[in-house]
């Protein structure tokens, strides 16, 4: 540096024991991680050598580099000072329009050019349409239809024997896969006799207080997976709604705002549970639509 | 080849060394490059001194981070949800029918040496990333250094900081785990509540309805392909614009729109940079070895029907996650039309909150007329108005993100969900603005004692300099 008062030995008053920290700990680090390594120690063996190397090294350099900082305080100007921007700015206005106002001149063919090339990239926003399939009826619809029968998660049907009332399962449709099952999973549950009373329309969907809602939220599609015996009421663990079983698996608490929808069902001969159709209604959380 | 001479000169005596090694490097760099005057030039840059200036560098350090990691997870990453019957070593799941690419992740956690190290320092640079965007971002808000000429330059950090989250969220969702099944049924049902176009872009994007089999396949590439090269371009364009333009620094002796003081490139600030480097990468290897994050084998494959209490998203999710579990079910049905009651914290909220990120410097132009050019930063506390702004927002999206875990805080904290949610939903309406002017009141009092001169950062190191004349920043180094 420049500063007169100081010989040129005692430039940098940097210093030795970061520089001698750094140098002992990437080293010895570095074995350690080998050795682990090697070894097949654990992660905090591997994380911790790699991590004292790493931040030996950068602690030496950091403070090392602080070291030198108080000695090279250096000033400059900025590129642009504020009292010569209109100035600068003016200038290079008037530059672009000396060279390339060749351009515009032929204002016609320019804009043409420049709507064209706009009207080229639009048109590619067709190979959107190449990434999956439209809508269709796949967020209307489910597995379940006219006497497809219910099974559990081992795919046995269920049976009116199996389950007792005062306890629910998880039903898919018969014959489901992966993705028939996230979407058709219903939450079935038998109610003590006298206890549920069908809301209104609903009469036949229950029978033998057998009742069927989507077990699929909707509010963010979570599985409304949690059931609390005592208050009744279907939890999701997403988002902490609750939905009332007894009336409708209308929404009581959390941020849901529509009802689960419910299945409507029936027993076959055999004693098996079967639908009677689909959801009447979109299961899971909504979309806009103009029905 | 005086240029030549010159440059081996200045390098030498950067470093202190008189016969060094670095003088046939400042040769290569001239016989092999030319153009050692801008060599020189540069060698020189100057760097203004604040401890807050380093917040953006960590975000920049944990993207390379993330590079390097994530080049090493690609090897064992398979990108598949073809099913597979689990062989390995982690007993629980002994049988079990799994993705492949589940399968791959427990095959790199537990099976190959140093995977679950690696992986475990990908994760935490990733939320360390989001945490230093925000922080530098906040910075650059309180001290508004976001005007002219650096308008574009916020535009890009807004962009960055969107894209860092997405790619973020798109990571979270690879593994095939049941929190990352369950984190993109939920983003399945955020994109069908975007009005009347929304259905169409859910199955078109997620290539059906969910679960569809090819989306995790489809998120990889986007993943480890498509958002990094973006995030490293703006990267590169922020850094760009910040080259050129110098950085902002706080007011102090002989600083001034005009002049910049501050540290050269090489040796103190290259020096000091990459220790700082290598700390972030300290960090979080420590962090990766000794804090367990996402123990992907603990929480099971996904499957739709299954879930599990406590799940949160990473962090910079969660205000969001809080905004979902806050909102009452507005489901509106009027007439044929439904509008789903995820649209309102979902699409709506994040629109209110990230626009004003956009045209921040914009806005402030439309409110403060100032329109001309700002090299100097202003401390936080000199204009209560914009402090009150930060602050009152600031709240509003950390209520929002305490919401996002209200689950697990009625567990620890021993109070009931419902009453936690709705002291929540209450503060998130009442906090913002009382903690907006409270700031504004205390700024305002600061100001009125002077006391803001006294706080004001140290200005240089310990060592005062002998400022050389605006104008001669080459001349400093004695030349």
């Amino acid at each position: 540096m420049s500063d007169p008062g100081r010989g040129p030995g005692e430039q940098r008053r940097v210093s030795t024991w970061p520089a001698a920290l750094g140098i002992i700990a990437t080293i010895g680090g570095a074995v350690v991680f080998v050795v682990a390594f090697a070894t097949g120690a654990s992660n905090a063996w591997l994380g911790g050598s790699l991590a004292f190397a790493l931040l030996g090294l950068g602690l030496a350099l950091a403070f090392w580099g602080r070291d030198l900082a108080g000695d090279q305080v250096i000033a400059g100007p900025y590129p642009i000072p504020p009292e010569e921007t209109e100035d600068q700015g003016a200038a290079l206005a008037a530059q672009l329009d000396e060279h390339a106002s060749v351009l515009t001149r032929r204002g016609f063919l320019f804009k043409g050019l420049v709507f064209s090339v706009g009207v080229f990239a639009l048109s590619q926003v067709v190979l959107l349409g190449a990434l999956g399939p439209w809508p269709g009826d796949r967020l209307s619809t489910t597995g379940w239809r006219r006497g497809r029968r219910l099974v559990d998660s081992d795919g046995e049907p269920v049976t009116r024997d199996a389950l007792a009332t005062g306890g629910f399962l998880v039903a898919f449709p018969e014959g489901n896969d992966l993705h028939e099952g996230a979407d058709s999973q219903v939450v079935l549950l038998h109610f003590v006799n006298g206890e549920y009373t069908p809301p209104a329309g609903r009469e036949t969907w229950s029978p033998e207080n057998f009742v069927a809602y989507s077990r699929v939220c909707t509010h963010a599609g979570c599985p409304v997976a949690q059931y609390a015996d005592v208050d009744q009421v279907l939890l999701c663990p997403c988002h902490q709604s609750a939905f009332d079983v007894l009336d409708g698996a209308r929404p009581v608490a959390g941020p849901a705002g529509r009802a689960l929808p419910q299945l409507p069902l029936a027993i076959d001969d055999e004693g098996v549970l079967y639908a009677q159709s689909d959801f009447t209604e979109p299961i899971g959380p909504g979309y806009w639509n103009i029905a | 080849m005086s240029g030549d001479h010159d440059l081996r000169r200045s390098l030498g005596r950067a470093f202190g060394v008189r016969r060094s090694p670095l003088r046939p490097a400042g040769r290569w760099l001239h016989t092999n490059l030319g153009g050692s005057r801008i060599l020189r030039e540069e060698l020189r840059h100057i760097f203004p001194d604040s401890w807050a200036f380093f917040l953006g560098e960590i975000a920049l350090y944990c993207f390379i981070i993330l590079v390097l990691t994530g080049i090493f997870l690609a090897l064992f990453f398979q990108a598949s949800e073809a099913p597979v019957v689990y062989d390995g070593p982690y007993a629980p799941l002994a049988g079990a029918k799994i993705s492949v690419a589940y399968d791959s992740v427990l095959l790199l956690s537990l099976d190959v040496p140093a995977g679950l190290l690696v992986r475990q320092i990908h994760h935490w640079s990733a939320l360390v990333f989001v945490g230093a965007l925000i922080i530098h971002m906040l910075r650059t808000f309180f001290t508004a250094s976001y005007r002219r000429p650096r308008r574009l330059n916020w535009l890009l950090g807004a962009v960055l900081l969107i894209l860092v989250g997405l790619n973020g969220l798109f990571g979270y969702s690879l593994p095939d785990d049941l929190l990352s099944g369950t984190g993109l049924r939920i983003a399945f049902s955020i994109t069908e509540s975007i009005p009347f176009v929304g259905s169409a872009m859910a199955t078109l994007l997620f290539g059906g309805e969910f679960p569809s089999s090819g989306l995790i396949a489809r998120i990889y590439p986007v993943h480890i392909f498509l958002l990094p090269a973006a995030i490293a371009g703006l990267l590169g364009a922020h850094l760009g614009l910040l080259w050129l333009q110098r950085h902002t620094q706080f007011p102090g002796p002989g600083r001034s729109d005009r002049t910049v003081v501050g540290t050269p490139l090489v040796p103190a600030y290259a020096l000091r940079t990459l220790g700082y480097f290598l700390l972030v990468f300290g960090v979080c290897t420590a962090f990766a070895g000794f804090v367990q994050i996402n123990p992907v084998w603990l929480y099971g494959p996904y499957r739709p029907w299954d879930a599990t209490t406590a799940a949160q998203p990473d962090w910079y999710m969660g205000w969001l996650e809080g905004a979902v579990r806050m909102m009452p079910g507005w489901d509106i049905q009027i007439g044929g039309l439904h509008i789903p009651g995820m649209f309102w914290p979902a699409v709506v909220l994040p629109g209110l909150v990230l626009t004003p990120l956009f045209v921040l410097p914009w806005l402030d132009w439309i409110v403060t007329r100032d329109g001309s050019f700002h090299n100097l930063a202003l401390h936080a506390g000199q204009h209560a108005a914009r402090a009150a702004l930060g602050a009152g927002f600031t709240t509003f999206l950390s209520v929002l993100l305490v919401a996002g875990g209200n689950d697990v805080f009625a567990f620890v904290w021993n109070v009931s969900q419902p009453r936690l949610l709705l002291v929540l939903q209450i503060a998130t309406i009442v906090l913002p603005p009382v903690v907006a002017v409270l700031t504004y009141l205390l700024v305002r009092a600061w100001e009125r004692r002077g006391a803001s001169a006294a706080h004001r950062p140290r200005v240089a190191g310990p060592h005062e300099p002998d400022l050389p004349p605006a104008g001669s920043a080459y001349g400093a180094t004695g030349d």
